[in-house]
């Protein structure tokens, strides 16, 4: 295929995973072999839609000099962009109240102008869908998914995910020593909303006592007895795991949360207490839960603790960063091929292409006859059920 | 949101709430109708659902019964395929979840969800119909001398309707109130203020550049707002209120600020300190994507006592117990 110069961007939606720099140093280089021009908006959309807050310019041309050295480091060369949404910008307007606007129109617009012929985008599940929109007016794109949870539909893999399960192995281990030397029960919180991904692999890596995921709803009575035998035996500690969106099974420990809330209530209709549908569960909430229970059935002393967003830094392990040069690659690879709208997956043993809106409002979540389950179940691992 | 709304919504209004029987909006026991849409953008803000000038989809999974028993919303019904399930069978939780990236709050699904898990914020109601709900506890607030507080949001944005309501709540002789943090035209105070008995008013912050950090806009025109209409409506009582945030504006400097900007006034009767209240142990989602209120915590009862003395010297009264 004739493939003449292009002029290609690159950003990221969402926060920051570890790995990256990765994505950015395979998009360039793979580009640069192909001759075409690659440069970075920063913070997501931000430096196209606030040049005036970049003084340097809110693109980065990116050379192969410049991100040689890139792939194995921390951080973020291009900024982050947590809560960038070009259909929903907050702007003071001239009579100096706050109000979001959409500015995707104009954003087309100056991606038109810099003349950026495509533009590879680095997603959580929210980005995508703000890409999705934009794709759908308009925007030539190719998407990576990078996710700490490995919660993103359509790919076995999203990058991030493998350098969160190291930390969080690691972490437990350490937390497994604390709580034996302390005679006590740790319970730890480990990020997934939606998905036991994380709590799973990382609590079966340093065989935990039990593991909670989202999946499967959780009875403490089931729990409690296994750490019973085991401090019967002797061994008067233990380790849960437990993803933040663990849940119990229905109609045990749901002592619906009372919260105190007289003014909310007075604020929205419905909104009071336990039915309040804009309250979630907070971050550390599921730990200091599980601990408190635990502690009741068994009168052994726990210590809740929440790794939470730690998980969600750090450097790239050697897994995250050769996915990030390959999903990079991968998506100059699609565009190569004349691909656009959609997202760079890893399946087993093949990088693919799939539409977009395959992996929009989906969430991959743990089978439950997964394979990881089974050995989790051989080895004893409690999964509160 | 964009201005088109602003200012000329008579003779509806865009209504989130009316709640009966408060006792610390204004004087007596009151019947505060909260107004959606909001001017600024506080970080601390535990109203998220006020702050659109819109009508917006709330979903509250509680009360959803999911896609096997029910699963009515997810057929067809939404144009922009903003509502799924994540499988089922295998999987406990069948509850539909909303994409809050692709909905548009049409409203679309709200109707044919039979459980109310699929409702909408914000109702166009008339005059008559919100002083209908208002004066239902009308003996209650005869008796007590209170009467109908407006609040918000920034109920000012919609001021030809608030001014018609609470011009029409005068008539049938209620005594109003209103909340406001006054970042508007003066257009829209000038309308309103004739109409209003007491103003209970914030002074967030005092400095322009941290009122902008915190409240997504600095406080030029507030000052300026609030100046004028000390001076245009000489005979309508104001009270100045500071929600006191901890590492916010939790310090006398602040108190001093505000004291010196209303004390040349007599008609700011009052300065109150409202201590912030984290409301209960949740995280806060506003209508699904999550918002973004970090950590605020409560002021302690020490600190409040603190600021409440240099007040209470300001306005040379003993220092009361509360
Ligand atoms: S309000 Fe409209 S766009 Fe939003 S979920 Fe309901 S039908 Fe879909
Ligand atoms: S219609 Fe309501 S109850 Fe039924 S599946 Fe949808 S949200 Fe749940």
């Amino acid at each position: 295929m004739e493939n003449p110069a292009r002029r290609i961007a690159i950003n990221f939606g969402g926060g920051y995973v570890p790995g990256l720099n990765s994505v950015v140093t395979g998009v360039v280089l793979a580009a640069s072999q192909l001759g075409w021009e690659v440069v970075g908006i920063r913070d997501g959309f931000d430096g196209l839609l606030f040049p005036d807050r970049y003084p340097e310019g809110g693109l980065v041309t990116l050379t192969p000099t410049l991100v040689e050295n890139l792939a194995g480091a921390g951080g973020c060369i291009l900024g982050t962009a947590a809560r960038s949404d070009p259909f929903h910008v907050r702007t003071i307007n001239a009579e100096n109240m706050v109000e979001e606007v959409d500015r995707s129109d104009e954003l087309l617009g100056v991606i038109q102008k810099e003349k950026i012929d495509t533009v590879i985008s680095v997603v959580g599940a929210r980005a995508l869908s703000i890409l999705w929109k934009l794709s759908r007016k308009g925007l030539k794109t190719v998407c990576v998914p990078k996710s700490v949870e490995n919660d993103v539909a359509a790919t076995m893999l999203s990058f991030g995910f493998n350098s969160g399960l190291s930390f969080v192995a690691d972490m437990l281990e350490r937390c497994r020593q604390a709580a034996q030397s302390a005679r006590r029960v740790g319970v730890v919180e480990v990020l997934g909303e939606h998905a036991g991904w994380l709590a799973l692999q990382a609590g079966m890596a340093v065989c935990a006592d039990a593991v909670l995921i989202p999946e499967i709803p959780y009875d403490l009575r089931k729990v409690a007895l296994k750490l019973r035998e085991k401090a019967t035996a002797g061994r008067g500690f233990g380790l849960v795991v437990v993803a933040e969106g663990a849940k119990p099974l229905a109609g045990l420990g749901g002592a619906a949360k009372t919260l105190d809330a007289p003014m909310k209530a007075a604020l929205s209709p419905g909104a009071a207490g336990g039915e309040s549908f804009h309250v979630m569960d907070r971050s550390g909430q599921a730990a200091a839960e599980v601990a408190l229970e635990i502690q009741r059935l068994t009168d052994q002393e726990t210590t809740p603790l929440v790794l939470g967003q730690l998980a969600k830094g750090g450097t790239p392990t050697v897994v995250d960063r050769q996915l990030g040069l390959g999903y990079g690659a991968g998506a100059v690879r699609a565009l190569e091929a004349g691909r656009s709208g959609v997202m760079v997956v890893f399946q087993p043993p093949d990088l693919k292409f799939v539409p977009m809106n395959e992996a929009i409002n989906q969430v991959r979540t743990v089978p439950a006859d997964s394979e990881l389950i089974h050995i989790a179940r051989a080895l004893g691992i409690s999964l509160g059920d | 949101m964009s201005n088109q709304h602003v200012s000329t919504r008579a003779p509806t209004g865009l209504v989130l709430n009316i709640q009966h029987f408060c006792t610390h909006d204004g004087p007596g026991i009151r019947t505060t109708v909260f107004l959606k849409g909001c001017s600024l953008r506080c970080k601390w803000c535990s109203n998220p659902e006020s702050i659109h000038l819109k009508p917006e989809l709330a979903y509250n999974p509680r009360k959803c019964i999911g896609e096997k028993e029910c699963g009515f919303c997810l057929k067809d019904v939404c144009p922009e395929s903003a509502l799924y399930a994540v499988g089922s069978g295998d999987r406990p939780d069948d509850k539909v979840r909303v994409n809050w990236d692709l909905c548009t709050n049409c409203g679309r699904c709200v109707p044919v969800c039979p459980t109310h898990a699929l409702t909408l914020f914000g109702q166009e109601m008339t005059v008559d119909q919100v002083l209908e709900e208002v004066e239902q506890d009308g003996s209650f607030y005869r008796e007590s001398g209170g009467g109908m507080t407006v609040s918000g949001g920034e109920c000012l944005l919609q001021a030809d309707f608030l001014a018609a309501l609470l011009a029409e709540a005068h008539r049938r002789g209620i005594n109003t109130a209103i909340e406001t943090a006054s970042n508007v035209p003066w257009d829209f105070m000038a309308k309103v203020l004739p109409h209003v008995d007491t103003v209970l008013h914030d002074i967030k912050l005092t400095d322009p550049e941290r009122h902008k950090r915190w409240c997504g806009a600095d406080n030029t025109r507030i000052r300026a707002n609030l100046k004028r209409a000390y001076e245009t409506f000489p005979d309508t009582k104001f009270i100045a209120r500071t929600p006191v945030i901890p590492g916010v504006n939790d310090d006398e400097e602040h108190i001093r600020a505000t004291l010196a900007f209303i004390k040349p006034y007599k008609n700011v009767i009052d300065y109150e300190l409202l201590p912030y209240h984290r409301f209960g142990e949740g995280k806060y989602e506003f209508l699904g994507a999550v918002y973004e209120m970090q950590d605020f915590t409560s002021p302690s009862p020490e600190t409040l006592k603190r600021l409440r003395e240099i007040i209470d010297e300001a306005f040379g009264r003993p220092t009361q117990a509360r």
